[in-house]
């Protein structure tokens, strides 16, 4: 059976299915979230106005026996945070039982003209609109419990009270195997836009539902096998591995060893207590904490069923129970070096109160560390930090203000250092420190974005005789071939994590692929990656541009030109013109 | 005899080969014109077990390439040892600083992959064609 649009307007509560039409039958996840953003969202509308739209994807292999981590949620729509397109995804469980309900994306348009909100449960036999009073002015850890015992074994989608207060960080949360929430699809405030919906929580049950088709089960199956073996034989994925060892907080001291830390608002490289908020001493507390049979902290943990990397972790309380999932890389740094704290309880206590309130961690981190340079906090303030979150649960106005992410942060506390590009700020790299990665936050279409830009083989992106990528020289093309091969990983569904393994063992590269080819019926080869990336690129690209963005929103923020960035002492040296070269393609056919 | 005082730091399980669980720091003394592999090898730790490297904030060894072995080291010099299950991907680590040594050494061996040892010591799979 193929593949339906859902379409679910809020205005009248109708849901529709409609068949995917020609232009959208090549698209899945960020791809499709991204299409369907661009031919049906007006780029000049309002983010929080009734012509702005919520779409809802999971990826081309999303749902299909034992691809592997392949549980990825897109979501898309004009973000309230940068101003132009967005896309964030997910794991958890949505992506999957989405898939396998039959549904290639779900749109959701209008508002209640009631004022009231909703609950949408979705099933094999369609939408019901569940009046949402009972869930409202609550955070997504009793959401979760509460729907959970109404639907077991379902996913929930939902916003926490930011995404009610319509704030431009609220992200949209996902809940993971154990029916808790973290999973976020956190950047650019998408929480809001689900708010402005009315909608308080989506409810997946896939029970019955007709399951994923797969046009070509052998090239399926012979990718599927590829990709595995390359993940499972790598050593940052393999078990045993990095990834599964430490989790993504692993790059805590390299990054700090290396002085592209950000620390205390940007204003050094290195923090002096990194070790302690590091992969490895979360993996140290685990097993102080978690000796006993009942104890609940673990690293190795799965976001989603299917995901043999398991790069998440549960950190536990001092009982050993479960206490906040997950502490990654990102969130470890945002609440931690960036702003000045050293404590990893704090940081977990904070993590857990972004998935409650339904906050971005990598926002919420830089807009703490604004505040406390603007005076508001001291730099290591874990407490004051902590109580900031019950602020903006309460919806006190600087709470709003907290919520509104660094950029209105920034103008409250009168803070010029302001780490943002497009309105979205900057995660855990220094850029003037390692500087490849700045080409990319600058001209993203998503805004400031670490996930843009994951490196491909040399080989496919035809960058080996061209480029050096030790040099300065270059990067334009570089991250242009990185931007569009993530477009297209995004859109497979798969984690970005299988881009470790598959930039070094060919056969993943190829195996990936292979799955993508199986399951749609399309000739997709290796070959076709970064060409498809572009077309997906392309529309982004010009969706902002006819949102009314220009290339001087493709730039690092001016003090990073002007202030040096211990320990180093350098300052972003990339010209304007190179960053144009990055996108100059777009219009000019090439 | 004067001696020279390298500050080190160890992460992952290397850590235990000074006493650590999963970082350790120390202090230790070395004789003047001594190299990071001299270091290396008073800490007991073998030179196929090492990923990153860093001097003094520099990344001077990625794993399975052994570029650092020859590095001389001074006075006060701060070294941070990874174990190789450490990851750092590439896209995170363009345009970082580098040694000369480890930049001849990575054009040699295609600069543009996260690890460097996934198919044994040979790495020639990992080869820029």
């Amino acid at each position: 059976m193929p593949k339906k649009i859902l379409r679910i307007n809020m205005t009248d509560k109708k849901a529709t299915y409609e068949d995917v039409p020609e232009k959208w039958s090549r698209w899945a996840g960020r791809a499709l979230t991204s299409a369907i953003t661009f031919d049906e969202v007006e780029p000049t509308c309002h983010p929080l106005g009734p012509n702005n739209k919520l779409v809802i994807a999971p990826g081309w292999v999303t749902g299909t026996p034992a691809a592997p981590s392949s549980g990825r949620t897109s979501f898309g729509g004009k973000s309230p945070l940068t101003g132009g397109i967005k896309e964030a995804n997910a794991g958890g469980l949505s992506g999957q039982k989405i898939a396998k309900l039959g549904l290639a994306a779900i749109i959701l348009e209008g508002h209640p003209k009631d004022g009231k909100w909703y609950t949408l449960v979705l099933n094999r036999n369609g939408v019901e609109f569940k009046d949402a009073a009972p869930l409202m002015g609550k955070g997504m850890y009793e959401i979760d419990e509460i729907l959970g015992k109404t639907y077991p074994n379902t996913a929930i989608i939902g916003i926490g009270q930011a995404g009610e207060m319509k704030l431009s960080n609220a992200g949209i949360s996902v809940n993971d195997s154990e029916n808790h929430p973290g999973r976020y699809a956190g950047r650019g405030g998408m929480g809001a836009v689900m708010g402005v919906r009315g909608v308080k929580a989506i409810v997946v049950d896939d029970t019955g539902g007709p399951g994923v088709e797969i046009a070509d089960k052998e090239t399926f199956e012979a990718g599927r096998k590829k990709l595995t073996e390359a993940i499972l034989s790598h050593d940052l994925t393999k078990k045993g591995g990095g990834l599964p060892s430490y989790g993504t907080a692993i790059l805590v001291n390299i990054i700090n060893e290396a002085g592209g830390l950000p620390t205390r608002n940007f204003s050094t490289g290195q923090f002096e207590g990194a070790a302690k908020i590091s992969g490895e001493a979360i993996a140290e507390v685990i097993e102080q904490r978690c000796q006993g049979a009942d104890s609940e902290g673990t690293m190795g943990h799965a976001c989603h069923p299917g995901c043999i990397i398991k790069c998440s972790n549960v950190y536990p309380d001092e009982s050993g129970k479960h206490l906040v999932s997950c502490v990654e890389y990102e969130t470890a740094w945002a609440l931690g070096a960036n702003c000045g704290i050293d404590d990893l309880d704090y940081v977990a206590q904070m993590t857990r109160e972004c998935n409650d309130v339904g906050l971005d961690t990598i926002e919420a981190g830089n807009t703490i560390a604004v505040a406390m340079e603007g005076g508001l906090l001291e730099f290591g303030d874990g407490a004051g930090a902590l109580n900031l979150f019950d602020e903006v649960r309460k919806g006190t106005p600087l709470g709003r203000i907290i919520g509104q992410g660094v950029e209105a942060t920034a103008k409250a506390f009168g803070v010029y250092r302001v780490p943002t590009v497009k309105g979205q700020s900057m995660p855990a790299y220094e850029p003037r420190a390692i500087k490849g990665i700045g080409v990319t936050y600058a001209t993203t279409p998503m805004g400031a974005d670490h996930t843009a830009g994951y490196t491909i083989a040399p080989e496919i992106a035809g960058v080996g005789g061209k480029v050096d990528p030790l040099t300065d020289e270059g990067k334009a093309d570089l991250s242009l071939t990185f931007q569009a091969a993530t477009a297209f990983i995004d859109s497979t569904g798969y984690c970005l994590f299988i881009a470790f393994p598959i930039l070094d063992i060919a056969t993943g590269w190829a195996g990936m692929a292979e799955t993508v080819a199986g399951v749609t019926g399309m000739a997709v080869t290796g070959d076709d990656v970064v060409p498809m990336g572009k077309e997906i690129l392309k529309m982004e690209r010009l969706f902002n541009e006819q949102a009314g963005f220009t290339s001087e929103r493709d730039r690092i923020p001016e003090f990073m030109r002007e202030e040096a960035l211990p320990p180093h002492n350098v300052t972003w040296t990339i010209t304007n013109e190179e960053l144009d070269q990055v996108y100059s393609w777009v219009h000019n056919g090439s | 005899m004067e001696t020279i005082t390298i500050d080190v730091a160890i992460y992952g399980p290397l850590a235990r080969a000074v006493g650590g669980k999963h970082i350790a720091c120390k202090k230790i003394e070395m004789a003047p014109a001594t190299t990071l592999g001299n270091l290396r090898a008073a800490l007991g730790i073998k030179e196929e077990d090492t990923g990153y490297i860093f001097i003094n904030a520099i990344l001077c060894d990625v794993p399975g390439l052994h570029a650092s072995r020859n590095l001389p080291l001074k006075d006060g010099d701060h070294i941070g040892f990874f174990s190789k299950v450490h990851m750092w991907p590439y896209q995170y680590r363009d345009g970082a600083q580098m040694t000369q040594e480890l930049k001849d050494t990575l054009r040699e061996r295609g600069a543009m992959h996260h690890s460097y040892s996934t198919s044994g010591d040979d790495c020639t799979n990992h080869s820029v064609k």
